[in-house]
């Protein structure tokens, strides 16, 4: 009854069994993939492409989040005060708004430099002469504090809107929030095309894997016959499973890559233009990891899916 | 010890065995004949698994074969080895892995994989070409791997289905020979084979089929 078992010697017991299983298994399964390497390149590539393209995209959109997030300081607040407030209520109310945890800076706009600022860029030399009194009341600049958001913005004008000295509230932050809407839609169609797109690269694998157990079908019934369990003779076709969708992760964090190298030329410069010294967004370990091994993953479930015909009860 | 008790086998058109019984002692060898579809090989398969009686009751060292089901499969098949007339050696390795499957199936270590798969070898004699492709082997060397794959993890029982088909006479008797010496190391052989004039030259039981059942009785020489 004992015969067949393995012989405790030298250490040698179940986990080592185990693992030099294993060790065949992945061996022999990337040595037949090598030994037909058009095959293999093939796959890898259809992998590449579709896991690449929804990573480009997801890509493009960190980096527009990423931009956006700078930019989410910079509208200001014009709080226009009444025509009878004086420089000295103006600057009493700068003080209190600025304790505000919600705001970053607050200047005052003297309503003379004002005016003398509009003539200056106007060109109306003679509108003083025509102007019984100077139509500026005093103004303050608020700018929100770093990373407020489009809403807490809004609640922030309200907010000014009710000081008893404030007679107009200007926010200009209606792009904004037409920006994070955009944003959104653009996570929700990347979610939507990276779905497609590796449903695509499964059936692509499953495919590729079909052919491969179809062609071995005789090596899974001469294991079964020789007392190998169903474990044993699905192994090699899950590490093929593996080997193929770690390749084609490894191609697509090549390729996304080359594009984001091919971009960054022009963003860079893009950036530039806008006064922004930042820099394109460069991958980060996350992708290359999360694209190998995520890829590895569904290789590894593709072949389970397969497989599941021979060996599924 | 293998026991068969009036073990039938129905297929939708025919019956492949009618209520078979009879008793193989461990140790023996034994060769099991008729014409083809007497049921030789329906026997063997029950034997394997690979099919399951539609009445009776086979029982394997006492343990009921109809209880062996799911996971329990691959263990009782590593108790046997099974030499087949058309070999089924696989073509895409060379001839010291094809023996050393059973091996790396019953979790062997390299060392003790290498070892006994040469001494397998040797007993076949084959060492000679353990690297060689499958497919560059004689009809009657290609035989010869089979068997040593059959017999390289020791099992109680060695199974055949017309081993020599498809091999001539000096050959036939060479393996069946390596058969022989099998059996005299304590393994229990089970041989189907239609060639009676083979059977003849050794002096071994001969259980016979005809339409599925038994037509000699269990008499030993």
């Amino acid at each position: 009854m004992n015969r067949t078992e393995p012989e405790n010697s030298n250490h040698w017991g179940p986990w080592s069994a185990w693992r030099a299983q294993h060790r065949v298994a992945a061996v022999t399964s990337w040595q037949k993939m090598v030994a037909r390497p058009g095959a293999t390149w093939l796959t890898w590539i259809v992998l590449a492409i579709s896991l690449a393209l929804p990573s480009a995209i997801l890509l493009t959109l960190d980096n527009l989040r990423e931009t956006l997030h700078g930019l989410s300081g910079a509208p200001q607040i014009s709080v226009l005060l009444s025509l009878e407030s004086n420089l000295a209520a103006a600057d009493a109310l700068r003080e209190d708004v600025e304790a505000w945890p919600e705001v970053a800076i607050v200047s005052v706009v003297d309503r003379a430099r004002a005016l003398a600022e509009f003539i200056e860029s106007s060109g109306f030399n003679s509108l003083p002469a025509s102007l019984a009194r100077n139509p500026l009341p005093h103004t303050l600049l608020v700018t929100p504090a770093e990373g407020l958001g489009a809403q807490a913005v809004a609640r922030l004008a309200t907010r000014l809107e009710a000081e008893v000295l404030v007679a107009q509230v200007v926010v200009d932050a209606r792009w904004l929030e037409r920006l994070e809407q955009m944003l959104r839609l653009g996570s929700r169609w990347v979610q939507g095309l990276g779905g497609a797109m590796i449903l695509g690269a499964i059936l692509v694998l499953a495919n590729t894997l079909r052919l491969a157990v179809d062609a071995r079908r005789e090596e899974i019934q001469v294991v079964r016959l020789m007392g190998g369990s169903d474990a044993f003779a699905r192994r090699p076709f899950l590490y093929t499973g593996v080997w193929y969708g770690a390749g084609g992760g490894l191609m697509a964090t090549i390729l996304v890559w080359g594009f984001g190298l091919w971009l960054s030329g022009p963003v860079n410069a893009l950036l530039l233009l806008y006064d922004r010294p930042t820099q394109l967004l460069w991958l980060g370990p996350q992708y290359p990891l999360a694209l190998i091994l995520g890829s590895a993953c569904l290789g590894w479930l593709a072949a389970w899916w397969v497989t599941e015909r021979f060996f599924g009860h | 010890m293998i026991e068969l008790d009036r073990v039938s086998r129905r297929f939708a058109d025919r019956d492949a065995l009618r209520h078979l019984s009879l008793t193989v002692p461990a140790g023996q060898m034994a060769f099991v004949t008729g014409h083809s579809g007497a049921g030789k090989s329906t026997l063997l398969k029950l034997l394997l698994l690979l099919d399951r009686p539609t009445g009776g009751e086979i029982r394997v060292q006492g343990d009921a074969t109809h209880l062996i089901k799911g996971r329990a499969v691959a263990p009782y098949r590593r108790r046997f080895g099974a030499v087949f007339q058309e070999h089924r050696l696989l073509f895409d390795r060379n001839v010291h892995d094809n023996v050393a499957l059973p091996l790396e199936i019953a979790g062997f270590s390299p060392r003790d994989i290498t070892r006994r798969v040469r001494a397998a070898l040797d007993k076949v004699g084959l060492l000679a070409r353990e690297r060689a492709d499958p497919a560059s082997l004689s009809g009657g060397e290609q035989q010869r791997v089979g068997i040593a794959r059959a017999v390289v993890a020791r099992p109680e029982f060695l199974v055949a289905d017309e081993p020599t088909g498809n091999l001539d006479p000096g050959l036939s008797a060479e393996i069946m020979a390596l058969f022989e010496a099998f059996n005299q190391v304590g393994v229990t052989v089970l041989v189907a084979t239609h060639d009676l004039g083979l059977i003849s030259r050794f002096r071994h039981r001969v259980i016979t089929l005809e339409s599925g059942h038994l037509v000699e009785p269990n008499t030993l020489p």
